[in-house]
């Protein structure tokens, strides 16, 4: 038993799911669902269909060079066992593992670092230009804030505690 | 010596099997009846494995070696190589090939030294052949037919090709690889010999059906015959004696 990846969308096949396609040049084209397996005979390249992992390497959505990729080839060479080793490749596994997941995330990050700036910017801006949308002209020649006013209200201690008790 | 031997009723006893100098490699049969006879041949000699490739039977046809190593192809499953690379000598090399025809067994004829192999195969898998193997690599065809590892059976002391071989086809055939080659059938009249039969440098199985002319075509070929001192000293006479007083 093999855990193989998808040809269109790059996710892992797990056993009983799936359609193999052997090609007559004799290569294999596996496929996760029938989803994938029918957007291939559409021909379609799946690089240019978002939701898969090509399309997303190709534009940078994903990682794609970092060596725990290295750790998952295929090798046709095998070693002899050997129960330590074995062992120590079993614990390798969890950690690299791990170690790609903290990387992915970090990525992420860094790609969507500095989109709250962005966002609060493209905020005011939209506040400035349309705030005839919420305040009428009216009240503003009143008083120019377009921003509503803090209010405080005071709450007694008994009272939130027992707030807190009901929930 | 040569001996008659069937794989579970089935004379196509190179099918199911693949010997080599440093190792033989047996299909898994319902009863022990077939491991049994390479192992009363071979117990402490070579290692004798019981193996599936690609979970088939047809492991002779499938896979190509020698005593340097073992070629399979890209179907056979991970743990079925890890466990020929567990059972298997350290020296002999195994290796999976990502190749287009995967019947290696079929495309590819060798001994020690030597091979033949399919016309169409890869330049990465003939080079892959030249360094697991440790051979020198030639595209042949024999008698005309592209599959020259199921037409021709090779060891370091012999050859049996197709029998519609041409004597000039065997000429050049033997001037490449270097040995002696005679163009024979095996299991009483067919053609394919790599299938029929299966032969190291000291020892070879044919299928039962194999008569015994061809036994001895076999036995003679790959000089498999008991050493009586007569025959030896009849064969050695000229580079024994220097000159006659």
């Amino acid at each position: 038993m093999r855990l193989e990846k998808c040809w269109f969308c790059s996710s892992t096949i797990y056993p009983g799911h799936g359609i193999q396609f052997v090609r007559n040049d004799a290569k294999i084209f596996r496929f996760c669902r029938s989803k994938c397996h029918k957007n291939f005979k559409m021909k379609r390249n799946p690089r240019k269909v978002k939701w898969t992992k090509a399309y997303r390497r190709l534009h940078g959505k994903d990682m794609t060079q970092d060596s725990t990729f290295e750790f998952e080839r295929k090798r046709n060479r095998p070693e002899r066992y050997d129960r330590n080793v074995t062992e120590m490749t079993l614990k390798a596994i969890k950690k690299i593992d791990k170690i790609r997941v903290t990387r992915e995330a970090q990525h992420h990050k860094m790609r969507m670092k500095g989109k709250k700036a962005i966002e609060q910017e493209a905020a005011i801006k939209e506040l400035e230009n349309s705030i005839n949308l919420v305040k009428a002209p009216a009240a503003l020649q009143q008083g120019s804030e377009i921003t509503l006013p803090k209010i405080k209200v005071k709450v007694s201690q008994s009272q939130a505690v027992g707030e807190r008790m009901e929930e | 010596m040569a001996t008659r031997i069937q794989f579970e009723n089935s004379c196509e006893v190179g099918v199911f099997s693949k010997l080599t100098n440093a190792y033989c490699l047996v299909a898994i049969g319902g009863s022990e009846n077939f491991y049994s006879m390479f192992e009363a041949e071979f117990a402490d000699v070579i290692p004798v494995v019981k193996t599936s490739i690609a979970g088939t039977r047809i492991i002779g046809r499938l896979c190509a070696g020698n005593k340097n190593g073992l070629l399979l192809p890209h179907t056979t499953t991970d743990q079925e190589l890890q466990h020929l690379r567990n059972s298997l000598p350290d020296q002999v090399v195994v290796q999976r090939i990502e190749e287009r025809l995967s019947a290696l067994g079929n495309c590819i004829a060798c001994n020690d030294h030597v091979s033949l192999t399919h016309p169409d195969l890869d330049r990465e898998t003939e080079e892959l052949i030249a360094d697991v193997l440790g051979v020198e690599v030639f595209r042949q065809t024999i008698a005309g037919n592209i599959l020259v590892g199921s037409y021709c059976a090779i060891s370091n002391t012999g050859g049996l090709v197709h029998p519609h071989t041409s004597i000039e086809d065997l000429d050049e055939l033997s001037t490449l690889l270097q040995v002696p080659l005679v163009a024979g059938t095996v299991n009483r009249g067919s053609e394919v010999i790599a299938a029929g039969m299966t032969v190291n440098d000291w020892t070879a199985f044919c299928g039962s059906d194999t008569t015994a002319t061809e036994l001895s075509v076999i036995e003679s070929v790959f000089k498999l015959r008991e050493a009586r001192p007569s025959s030896i000293v009849d064969e050695m006479r000229k580079s024994l004696i220097d000159s006659y007083v």
